[in-house]
């Protein structure tokens, strides 16, 4: 929404897009200093899941869909990438053809479950994602469950790998700016809040979930098609696993839901301990994220990023206070 | 001349229960018409039809010429009919201007008399501009009425149907609400005015249509339908006085 902000409000969003500026160029600049390749790849890896996570945001933050059926994009966006990058179709061309069979594929799945409301929705998207994975095990064009290689034509190329997925994160975190100050964000907030309400005053409630649906595919499938190619092997039961549908969910909710910011900071906790996390505890990492989601349901709805927001105002008021006593 | 409104031998059914039997009416542009009837007449049943968000098992919504049936409700607003909730449905995590900016945003397009407002305009009208930052979560239940009617008014009626817009409000909110609809209803929007408060409708209708049983019982002017058997019958219970029972207080005072 366009509004004249007054300009106290105006410098903090300045302050905003400054700090912005300084973490990217950051982040830029980061891995020339002799990052280690590990260090890279974690980044990497980092930089996927955020973008995942915001694009998850977009229909289940904003729009209040919660889908658990998001592994179907990152999977289809994935095996898309591969059999376009071994038909010697170059990067831009494979995650393009990601993000359009996402893109489809949201369509397909929203059109019937749609018509669906809340948990009826929910449970639908995990009948259609094991679905999904289960077909994909069958399919023989890619190597069905044993999973499918892209055949290296070029030397390995890290930094690439990270640009290209840091650049998609930028693109994904504008995509959420942009949704949340437009007409569309405002429609989808209303029909999250109350969809009866919000088709009263002329909101398509269908319409509007469809779309923030491909929009969100798009971004996840063209996350799994940047994986795709880093990895350079994939296989039904990694990209198309349960668990990776209810990680997507999980990150948003702990980094705090509906919010731009918060999708991030749960991307970016999620992808640097994620690995960490499965290799010291192999049997327990998923109990630690179910009691983590737990208290930040219980405790603190707006995830760790509201509780980071009120820390740091917390923080400048007492700063204020103690400026103002003399 | 095709009339504004018409419903033509409109029914309900909800599994096995019949809401509503056969209702025709019409109603002719301007003005505010009133729509009573007891608890369980089918008044909100049919204004939740004339507005899309119900589906009539039988019969024809014709507004302006077009027959609204099976159009959902997001596509009667489109055509300038826009209702508000008898129990009020904010979008609780937006602010109040924010409400009306969705109705602002998605509703009617094209101009008519008392629009071209903005938000801001339209929350100073209804009286709750001081309210606009303010999230819509914490608003009194008056307030609450009036984001209601503000978001409604947003989206750029031809015909607003409002549901108990009066219930669970003081006497004096209730004369303020009152007076907002014979404001809007001057700026050329026409009303129906579901009510359970019959003082509240009676001193603002200049036609009422009277319901019980899911069926038109009667209609006409205020003072006509007040002195109809029939009615006083409906609302005071027939055999009041052969069976003993002291009838209730006058119905016009019920409220």
């Amino acid at each position: 929404m366009e509004q004249k902000a007054p300009s106290g409000m105006r410098r903090v969003r300045n302050r905003g897009v400054l700090g912005f500026a300084l973490l990217l160029a950051i982040l830029v600049v980061l891995p020339l200093f002799g990052l280690s390749p590990n260090a890279v790849r974690l980044l990497f890896v980092t930089f996927v899941w955020v973008t995942v996570s915001i694009a998850w945001n977009i229909l289940g933050g904003f729009g209040g869909q919660v889908s658990f059926g998001f592994a179907v994009f990152y999977g289809l966006g994935a095996y898309a990438a591969a059999l376009a990058v071994n038909r010697g179709l170059p990067t831009i061309v494979a995650l393009l053809l990601s993000a359009g069979v996402a893109v489809l594929a949201s369509l397909l799945i929203g059109l019937p479950t749609f018509r669906l409301r809340g948990p009826y929705f929910a449970i639908a998207t995990i009948g259609v994602s094991e679905s999904v994975r289960v077909l994909m095990t069958n399919v023989s064009m890619t190597g069905g469950a044993s999973g499918y290689r892209i055949l290296e034509t070029g030397p390995f190329r890290q930094l690439d790998h990270f640009y290209i997925s840091l650049a998609l994160a930028v693109v994904a975190l504008a995509a959420s700016v942009e949704v949340r100050r437009s007409r569309f964000g405002l429609a989808l907030i209303a029909i999250r809040e109350d969809e009866d309400a919000a088709s009263d005053l002329g909101v398509n409630p269908f319409r509007t979930k469809l779309l923030a649906h491909a929009l969100a595919a798009a971004l996840t499938g063209a996350a799994g098609g940047v994986y795709a190619q880093y990895a350079a092997f994939i296989h039904p039961q990694g990209v198309f696993a349960f668990s990776i549908g209810v990680a997507i969910l999980l990150m948003p909710i702990i980094g705090g839901v509906g919010t731009i910011w918060g999708p991030v900071v749960g991307g970016v906790v999620y992808g640097l301990i994620h690995d960490e996390l499965v290799a010291s505890f192999p049997q327990l990492h998923l109990l630690i994220y179910g009691s983590l989601l737990i208290l930040i349901v219980l405790f603190e709805p707006a995830g760790l990023y509201g509780l980071l927001d009120r820390w740091f105002r917390a923080l400048a008021g007492a700063r204020r206070i103690r400026a103002a006593v003399p | 001349m095709q009339p504004f409104l018409s419903l033509d031998r409109v029914s309900k059914d909800f599994a096995g229960l019949q809401a509503l039997k056969e209702v025709s009416f019409e109603l002719e542009r301007g003005g505010i018409y009133g729509l009573i009837g007891p608890n369980g007449a089918g008044k909100t049943t049919l204004l939740g039809i004339i507005a899309g968000s119900l589906e009539p098992t039988s019969g024809a919504v014709i507004f302006e010429g077009r027959n609204l049936v099976g159009a959902k409700s997001f596509a009667a607003v489109r055509a300038g009919v826009i209702r508000t909730h008898q129990v009020p449905k904010p979008f609780r995590a937006l602010s109040v201007l924010e409400n009306v900016e969705v109705g602002v945003r998605f509703g009617r397009r094209g101009r008519s008399a008392g629009d071209g407002q903005d938000a801001a305009e339209i929350l100073d009208w209804v009286g709750i501009a001081h309210l606009a930052h303010t999230p819509s979560a914490i608003l009194s239940v008056g307030d609450q009425k009036r984001l209601e009617l503000a978001r409604a008014l947003g989206a750029r009626p031809i015909l607003l149907l409002c549901d108990e817009i009066c219930s669970g409000l003081s006497e004096a909110e209730t004369a303020c609400i009152l007076n907002l609809l014979r404001k809007i209803e001057k700026s050329g929007t026409t009303i129906l005015y579901v009510e359970h408060n019959l003082r509240a409708i009676m001193s603002v209708s200049h036609h009422v249509i009277v319901m019980n049983y899911g069926q038109k019982l009667a209609e006409g002017s205020p003072q006509m339908v007040q002195n109809d058997p029939a009615v006083i019958e409906a609302y005071i219970g027939g055999r009041a006085s052969t069976d003993g029972r002291q009838p209730r207080s006058g119905f016009v005072a019920e409220s």
